[in-house]
């Protein structure tokens, strides 16, 4: 893997507005320095009617716009960054790779085992890396947890719960609600963020996942069409044990998205983080609810700078597609585990 | 005329008398105790009596307080309903479904009343939030979860025993247990997993409860290093909205240096408020006086450590455990 001649901009490119990180991550390049940003949206297309997408998205973005991502790819981006639906990362990673640039993918990497591995080996093929989009990893809080757990200060690891509950993504994207796009529901939604912060924290390999799930929130929702709710247990090599919360549980009208937490207990202490608890709280009768104006460390900004940094000197960032791909065993696990009831082993 | 004083026969004079003896002192009951050990210390420290033996101490009372060791409960709750006497007996109320079905058996053979001590329903916030779910305010229950952390219980050796206590999930977790089901319903399927075998004395486990409808709750317990702060809190996300306590936010004094006093502590506190050990013996007491039934009852008991029971099988086998075919399976 080569790096970037120093001095000169990296082109980063954006592949589909798919999904609602793409904005996100736009706007933060549209002001990076020394980097040029060009998106392709040729999905916008089929987009629903009223879902800002393409040339008029990057215009009001700040970004620049290829009409294809065969127009993009040709523009010779050193970086990529996929935001397409959630099945359809592998076909845009697969083009990004074999163009020559870093690949930054939404999570979750892939919808299927099959296709996490096909774009690993496309990355690997082209010699580019493969970066999963895991901003938590960044959080000041949970990196700071880690130095916390690494120099022994809650002791010998006994297990962990976590929380990552949010507002039901219906709304901005109509695809988030449809399984064959994003993949299923609560589960391929809201499990990756605290199965990746524990496989950073441990380095412990899963080997068994029971998940348990319902429809009940949102069953007024006629175009949600996947579970809603789901609690899933993964045990660990060594006896580690670890509970998750996937679910949309944070109703419509909370005055914010919603959080992730992580509650690690060990022999001789227990830490635990909130990453998004910085917040200044209130009330107005100027909305409808109450205030919750976050001010937390902007976890995307530092995810792009560790990517953009690992394209231009071409090294590998973290967390790496492999990072990916074992958070979605698990994710794919509890899958088959709330179909079948069963618990079902992580390949 | 003034009424005879309600007469109180305590059983043990181990750690959670110190919460039923002044209790029973302020309802007015006239107590008597009777343990192994520490019997004359407990009575002397609150100016009761007591006695040397069970049959004394049978003698003595209408209602008898079972403060044992969970192994002892059904042969002390036998002998106290087997002499005429109501019962109200510590959690759990047995290490197996059978030993509580029979105790429950015997009680309504013999016309007289038994109840389990599951105090957290007496906990103003559980309470409260028991009521908020039965009013309707957050729809119908879909994800709960139960968290209860504390030291791990050094302050008599049998806890520390899996076979005499039933381990974190049997004499800790029993209590969000039941909890789980009195707000989400019957439960159908439990699995639960514990942590590794205790390096230094520290354990923790999770119980996964699938209820009848659907709804699914998530009981958390740790017994951690020695002074971990006691916190409970829990999350009861419903269809139309959600409920939230955690015993660290939701405190209405905090301390920071300046006394000795320790506020908060190793303990639940419970100290600005009526003692919720308080409420639920007025209550139990009551309801033998002819009065309401309580918010718990023997079966409630029972079932939470059939919930415990199964959760202690699904930690040994590693697979998911059907309530009703396994208590099925034990019946037949």
């Amino acid at each position: 893997m080569s790096g970037v001649t120093s001095g000169r901009e990296l082109r980063v490119g954006i592949m589909s507005f798919a999904h609602v990180h793409a904005a996100t991550y736009a706007r933060l390049l549209a002001r990076w320095p020394g980097v040029e940003v060009r998106a392709a949206d040729p999905g916008a297309a089929s987009a629903p009617a009223d879902e800002s997408r393409g040339r008029e998205l990057a215009a009001s973005l700040g970004v620049g716009y290829a009409d294809s991502y065969e127009e993009l790819l040709a523009w010779k981006p050193d970086a990529v960054i996929v935001a397409s639906e959630n099945a359809r990362h592998r076909s845009l990673v697969e083009a990004a790779a074999a163009a020559g640039a870093a690949v930054l993918c939404e999570k979750p990497l892939a919808t299927t085992h099959e296709d996490a591995l096909a774009m690993q080996s496309a990355c690997d093929g082209a010699g580019v890396t493969l970066m999963t989009a895991y901003p938590v990893r960044f959080s000041p809080a949970f990196v700071r947890l880690r130095e916390i757990v690494t120099a022994g200060g809650v002791g010998e690891l006994l297990g962990a719960t976590g929380t990552n509950n949010g507002q039901i993504p219906v709304g901005e994207r109509a695809w988030f609600t449809d399984p064959e796009l994003s993949g299923g529901g609560a589960l391929v939604d809201h499990i990756v963020h605290v199965a990746d912060l524990i496989d950073s924290l441990t380095g412990l390999r899963p080997l068994t996942v029971h998940a348990a799930t319902n429809r009940i929130l949102h069953a007024d929702k006629s175009q949600v069409r996947a579970e809603t709710g789901g609690l899933v247990t993964v045990g660990y090599e060594g006896g580690f044990i670890l509970t998750i919360d996937c679910s949309w549980s944070q109703p419509d009208s909370a005055p914010n998205w919603g959080g992730l937490t992580l509650h690690v207990v060990g022999s001789t202490g227990i830490a635990e983080i909130d990453p998004f608890a910085h917040h200044v709280g209130g009330f107005t009768e100027l909305g409808p609810s109450g205030l919750h104006l976050s001010y937390g460390v902007d976890t995307d900004e530092l995810l792009l700078a560790a990517f953009l940094d690992g394209a231009r000197r071409g090294h590998q960032p973290q967390p790496d597609g492999q990072a990916g791909i074992r958070t979605l065993a698990i994710v794919l696990a509890a899958q088959e585990s709330a179909r079948t009831g069963l618990v079902v082993d992580v390949v | 005329m003034k009424p005879s004083p309600l007469a109180v026969g305590l059983i043990g004079a181990g750690g959670i008398t110190q919460a039923h003896v002044p209790a029973w002192i302020e309802l007015g009951a006239q107590v008597t105790v009777f343990s192994h050990a520490g019997a004359a210390e407990l009575a002397a420290e609150y100016g009761v009596s007591s006695v040397e033996s069970l049959e004394d101490l049978l003698e003595s009372c209408d209602i008898v307080d079972i403060c044992t060791p969970t192994p002892t409960h059904r042969g002390y709750a036998e002998a106290a309903l087997l002499a005429g006497k109501h019962i109200i007996c510590e959690k759990p109320i047995a290490l197996t479904r059978a030993d509580a079905d029979a105790v429950s058996a015997l009680a309504e053979k013999v016309g007289r009343q038994a109840y389990p001590a599951h105090v957290v329903r007496f906990f103003p916030e559980y309470a409260r939030a028991k009521s908020a779910v039965a009013d309707g305010q957050i729809g119908t229950p879909a994800i709960s979860r139960f968290s209860r952390v504390g030291e791990y219980p050094r302050w008599s050796a049998w806890f520390g025993d899996d076979r005499q206590s039933g381990g974190i999930v049997m004499d800790q977790m029993i209590h969000d247990l039941d909890i789980a089901r009195w707000i989400s319903g019957e439960v159908t399927d439990v699995y639960a997993v514990k942590s590794a075998s205790a390096v230094g004395p520290a354990v923790t486990a999770q119980v996964i409860l699938t209820h009848e409808g659907g709804a699914l709750s998530y009981v958390s317990g740790v017994w951690g290093a020695p002074g971990t702060t006691f916190v409970t809190s829990f999350s009861i996300a419903g269809s139309h909205g959600v409920l939230r306590h955690d015993s660290r936010t939701d405190a209405s004094i905090r301390l920071d240096g300046g006394t000795r006093e320790k506020v908060g502590g190793t303990r639940p506190d419970i100290s600005l408020g009526e003692s919720p050990y308080l409420t639920q013996l007025r209550e139990f007491a009551n309801a033998c006086a002819g009065g309401e039934p309580p918010r718990v009852s023997l079966d409630d008991g029972a079932r939470a450590v059939e919930l415990a029971e199964a959760a202690n099988e699904s930690i040994a086998t590693g697979a998911s455990v059907s309530v009703a075919r396994r208590t099925a399976g034990i019946a037949a």
